[in-house]
């Protein structure tokens, strides 16, 4: 390795202030989401109930506080805009002589239309929770699942940025010529390769660590797979920047792949991990998605379930997949490149 | 006059196709329409599973004739388990609820999911999962635990008849999910990209002097600008279009069709206007761009949160891509925008970003000699 040529490296990005604060950008965003405690997060994952005013017996109306966010309309046309408002999922319920009448929009997910259609039914039978034996576990960390998933999509992010700058930085580069440069300097393909990949790989991996230190409250021995995990995620960020980089002829076309890039990268896992059970084989499949390996681990981290073995092994692998794969196609370039200069 | 303004426009489009411009809307245009149409449009959520300890045998079956009245979602059958320590283990997620039915009392455990309101829904409805089978066939076991009490008169013995709640909607989860997804995708589209678009065009050909070039040639500043800003326009007009045709289904697509494009046009006109300026103004685009990428994110994030979750940020309402986003989804939930003062603001920004685009291009003219 040699260090003076990292050095340059270093140096051309100090002078890029841009380059840093877009590593800055996701640690502001940590400390935001840190300082912004007002956000009512509960609030989107409870059962919401939309009745009228002075329509619910005071009985129903604390049962139903009970069991969800109550909120009370003056007029029933505002009460039905509210329950077929799309972005939240109001459940109506009207008084029903001694019982509760419901209606829902119709378009909810399973859990709130079954709640919808049962909510007469466990009104009635409310009495008789009382028969029950009700043993409530605490559970093993708070469960403030959209803050977790706020912090780990920062985060996630903040591991892109690696991929974002390498692409772009090596991109603009092309642009301008370097690379061509760099053709009759004493410097090999795989020094310039590795050199890229160390700078991305450092900022991103910098910039996790800096945002995990903020967000998260982390005990002594969760920190060693934290490390791991934020260097071989960082690594493959890095690496998918090479990759963007080489496959991108100008400019627009680099934004666009890192576009692709990172809605697959932050979107789809969000999904996976909301919706799929946790054994089977398509959550198996996800894990061919390396930030999906990544995300399922800093989620553990931050609800202190199980341990990170089989996230850090699937990342490894990545890794080694991925690397091995841009040798390969570097090699082959070049082979390919010899061919041409030799025909010539 | 118009021969020149043509003129223009057709280098605009060779610029555009050399770009390969067009190439990338296409893939974009796949790339969304396969994710709505393949993983999007199933997304849902699953009932809380009830698992059952019952090794007296006093017999649980799941109540599986209330169904959901729309598209038929049934209820997951009550699992049976057959050891406490089983039990325990299944119900350990926070989210699964067990039914031990070995003691006098019927027991029910459960790790809290951090709610509590949720936690008292899960209790509420895990006992109305179980239902005893007795001579008379299977009866709740709700009348199973009155009768074996002595006062059974304090519960409404009389449960309601028809369950289920009524639907006022008129859309189904499928059809609300790709209007959602579609609102999303294209103002996401539109607000990164189409600023990026017109932002990079431009800044290639700063990078090969046609502005200098520009600068001596009599043509005019205003017609330079339309050229570009009515190709984008037209191009994400198009996309609109496409991405609304093909994820909604053509009858549905072609109600909200003119509605769509009118938010569309009014957010396309906006970033391409603020595109062209950051391009003409900042002396290195190149790494705003990645900075814009990155923003866009963190811009948008709040704003599809507030939007599409209904969570309450109170600062939200001063952010003006929180306006923007919001009609864009109205229109596409058949509730367009009719307020004068929101397309009153908008034709002042335009108007604005128009005047600073064009006092950017002149002074960049100057300078250029």
């Amino acid at each position: 390795m040699n260090w003076n040529a990292l050095k340059y490296q270093l140096k051309a990005i100090r002078r890029d202030k841009l380059c840093i604060l877009t590593f800055l950008l996701p640690i502001a965003a940590g400390l935001a989401l840190n300082l912004l405690s007002d956000l009512n997060l509960t609030s989107a994952a409870e059962p919401a109930f939309g009745i009228l005013q002075n329509d619910l017996a005071p009985e129903a109306v604390s049962w139903l506080q009970v069991h969800g966010s109550v909120t009370a309309y003056d007029t029933m046309e505002d009460l039905e805009s509210a329950v077929r408002e799309p972005s939240t999922q109001t459940i109506g319920v009207l008084s029903d002589g001694p019982g509760l009448q419901v209606f829902r929009s119709g378009d909810e997910l399973t859990r709130t239309a079954v709640t919808a259609d049962l909510l007469p039914q466990l009104y009635a039978d409310r009495s008789l929770m009382s028969r029950y034996e009700i043993i409530l576990l605490p559970s093993g960390s708070d469960n403030n699942i959209m803050k977790h998933l706020l912090i780990v999509i920062t985060m996630v992010t903040a591991m892109f940025m690696g991929c974002t700058f390498n692409a772009m930085n090596i991109i603009s580069e092309k642009e301008d010529g370097i690379l061509c440069i760099n053709e009759i300097l004493p410097l090999t393909k795989s020094q310039y390769a590795l050199q890229k990949i160390l700078v991305g790989f450092t900022g991103g991996a910098l910039s996790t660590a800096v945002t995990a230190l903020i967000c998260m409250r982390l005990s002594i021995p969760q920190i060693v797979p934290l490390l791991l995990l934020v260097i071989l995620s960082a690594f493959i960020a890095a690496l998918t920047g090479l990759f963007i980089a080489r496959f991108s002829e100008n400019l627009m076309a680099g934004i666009v792949f890192i576009k692709i890039i990172m809605i697959l990268f932050l979107a789809p896992p969000v999904l996976f991990y909301l919706l799929l059970p946790a054994d089977g084989i398509p959550h198996a499949l996800t894990y061919l998605l390396p930030s999906s390996a990544t995300f399922y681990g800093l989620m553990k981290l931050l609800t202190g379930s199980g341990s990170l073995g089989k996230e850090l092994a699937v990342l490894a692998v990545h890794c080694a997949v991925w690397f091995l794969l841009y040798v390969c196609i570097s090699i082959g370039f070049r082979n390919v490149r010899a061919c041409c200069r030799h025909q010539h | 006059m118009t021969g020149m303004f043509f003129t223009l426009l057709k280098k605009d489009f060779r610029l555009m196709l050399s770009a390969r411009f067009f190439l990338l809307a296409a893939g974009s245009l796949v790339l969304y329409s396969c994710y709505i149409h393949f993983v999007y449009v199933s997304l849902d959520d699953k009932m809380y599973p009830v698992y059952c300890y019952d090794p007296a045998g006093i017999g649980t079956q799941a109540i599986n004739s209330i169904t959901a009245q729309d598209s038929g979602r049934t209820l997951p059958p009550v699992i049976n388990v057959n050891t406490k320590e089983e039990l325990a283990d299944a119900c350990s997620d926070g989210y699964s609820i067990g039914i031990d039915l070995s003691e006098k009392a019927p027991r029910i455990r459960m790790v809290s999911c951090g709610i509590d309101t949720i936690d008292h829904l899960r209790a509420a409805y895990a006992a109305s999962r179980i239902s005893t089978i007795g001579a008379g066939g299977p009866a709740p076991l709700r009348k199973a635990l009155l009768d074996s009490e002595d006062s059974p008169a304090e519960a409404d013995q009389a449960a309601p008849s028809n369950t289920g709640a009524a639907l006022i909607g008129k859309d189904s989860k499928e059809m609300k999910n790709r209007r959602e997804i579609t609102a999303e995708f294209l103002f996401f589209e539109l607000a990164a990209v189409g600023f990026l678009g017109l932002a990079a065009m431009l800044f290639k050909e700063k990078d090969m002097g046609v502005i200098r070039i520009h600068a001596v040639i009599p043509v005019q500043r205003n017609a330079f600008i339309l050229s570009k800003l009515g190709l984008i326009l037209l191009s994400d007009l198009v996309f609109s279009a496409m991405l609304t045709l093909i994820n909604l289904g053509a009858a549905e697509g072609l109600a909200v069709l003119p509605a769509v494009l009118m938010q569309a046009g009014i957010l396309s006109l906006l970033m391409a206007l603020a595109g062209f300026f950051c391009a003409i103004a900042l002396p290195d685009f190149k790494q705003f761009s990645l900075l814009y990428l990155v923003l866009a994110v963190f811009i948008t994030t709040p704003v599809f949160l507030a939007g599409q979750t209904g969570l309450e940020i109170g600062w939200i309402k001063y952010h003006p891509m929180y306006h923007l986003f919001l009609a864009m989804k109205n229109a596409y939930f058949r509730n367009p925008n009719t307020s004068p003062v929101y397309y009153a603001a908008c034709a002042c920004a335009v108007a604005l970003l128009y005047l600073l685009a064009g006092w950017g291009l002149r002074c960049e003219m100057k300078r250029e000699g």
